[in-house]
């Protein structure tokens, strides 16, 4: 195979064709450059780098979330162990307030009692000695009125002084 | 036979059909990517959309064939200016070729294999740059020797081929289809006057859409060779 059969169709092998296309190219490519791929990759390549930037982000604030509602469950958990420990404490303090207060309440009632047991028998002793004193006068009373009659004056010399000795001791 | 328009510049020849359609094509890309990625949004419009399914559709391809990541960056962009810019061109002769007299004015510039020969070339060189640039002169020219000595005359012909089978692929898939073309609607419709010109619209409508097929096939694969052979440059095999 010639060159001049492989080029039949065009009958002249032109250079100049050649370095047309190329400079041609060359410029086409500097203009879509600059116009058109330039501009559209770098906007494809912003967008890519946006969405990988989203996707971070939005990564991060689940993770952010999760962790937030594993702090509230937790806070959740702990307050509910609170109540429940307020509220036992509180049965507690309450049942040792009754008891106390029960128990104080007996020992008043105790003391209360006691005090009054010895009121009364104080009563009764004071009343016994005071009936005791007015039986005694009411019988130096009769027994006077009684002597007064028989008793002769040695006699009741006597009485009296016996009387005084006895007021002596 | 149709005549080809050269015009004589500076001792070069200048074959004005190819410069024409591939001004014309390159015109067009430029405005079609202006146009849609006029306002460039952080939500993307229809138009963004358009641009940015066909950024991502030759970057898949980068992607799939260089496995080195510095180089991808670099790729991205010839990979999509050249996806375009081919595919424009092959389409271009599918609806439009226009001839005065014998005189051809308009066709695929694809067409021709100086056009496809020269992107070629342009894949070729820059597959060198690229290989040079990774391992160093010693380290690229070390890899023709790789992974065993006895294939370095194999390699070193692989680049020929490589060349040859990138540029007369797209050539021969386009040339093709215009002449089919050109013969449907020259020598088939005229053949035996009004049966054979109705016989000839379904048969040039099927042939075009087929053509249009293929165009963007051989467009699809010429930037996906064109990176297989760059990205065999550049990774160690």
């Amino acid at each position: 195979m010639t060159v001049q059969t492989l080029f039949a169709a065009s009958h002249h092998i032109y250079l100049g064709n050649a370095i047309w296309y190329l400079v041609i190219f060359a410029i086409l490519m500097l203009l879509v450059k600059h116009y058109a791929w330039g501009p559209v990759s770098d906007m494809m390549e912003k967008r890519r780098q946006k969405i990988i930037d989203d996707l971070d982000s939005a990564a991060s604030d689940r993770k952010k979330a999760e962790t937030l509602a594993n702090e509230r469950e937790a806070a959740l958990k702990d307050s509910r162990q609170e109540a429940t420990k307020i509220l036992s404490d509180a049965k507690e303090n309450a049942q040792k307030t009754s008891s106390e207060i029960v128990a104080n309440a007996n020992t008043d009632a105790a003391s209360i009692r006691k005090k009054a047991e010895e009121d009364a028998k104080k009563a009764k002793t004071e009343a016994l000695d005071a009936a005791r004193d007015q039986v005694a006068d009411i019988s130096v009373a009769i027994a006077e009125k009684i002597i007064a009659k028989n008793l002769s004056a040695e006699d009741q010399k006597d009485l009296v002084n016996q009387f005084i000795k006895g007021l002596n001791d | 036979m149709e005549k080809s328009w050269v015009v004589q510049f500076m001792g070069l020849n200048f074959d004005m059909v190819g410069i024409i359609g591939s001004t014309l094509m390159a015109l067009a890309v430029l405005f079609l990517c202006i146009w849609l990625s006029k306002k460039v949004e952080m939500k993307p419009n229809k138009r963004q959309n358009v641009m940015e399914y066909m950024l991502d559709f030759t970057n898949g391809i980068v992607k799939d064939n260089v496995e080195d990541v510095d180089a991808q960056k670099h790729l991205s962009l010839y990979a999509f200016v050249l996806f375009l810019f081919i595919w424009f061109m092959n389409q271009l002769g599918m609806f439009l070729e226009v001839k005065v007299d014998d005189w051809m004015v308009i066709k695929s510039p694809t067409a021709d294999p100086v056009a496809t020969m020269s992107f070629a070339m342009m894949t070729l060189l820059l597959s060198f740059t690229f290989g040079v640039q990774k391992f160093g002169v010693g380290g690229y020219l070390k890899n023709y020797a790789a992974p065993v000595s006895f294939l370095l005359p194999i390699n070193i012909i692989e680049e020929f081929t490589n060349f040859l089978t990138l540029s007369l692929r797209l050539y021969g898939n386009i040339y093709a289809g215009e002449v089919l073309l050109t013969l449907i609607g020259n020598r088939l419709a005229t053949s035996f006057g009004l049966p054979t010109m109705i016989l000839a619209a379904p048969l040039a409508m099927i042939w075009q859409g087929f053509s249009v097929f293929i165009g963007s096939i051989q467009a699809y694969v010429f930037v996906t060779l064109s990176m297989v052979y760059i990205g065999k440059k550049v990774t160690k095999e």
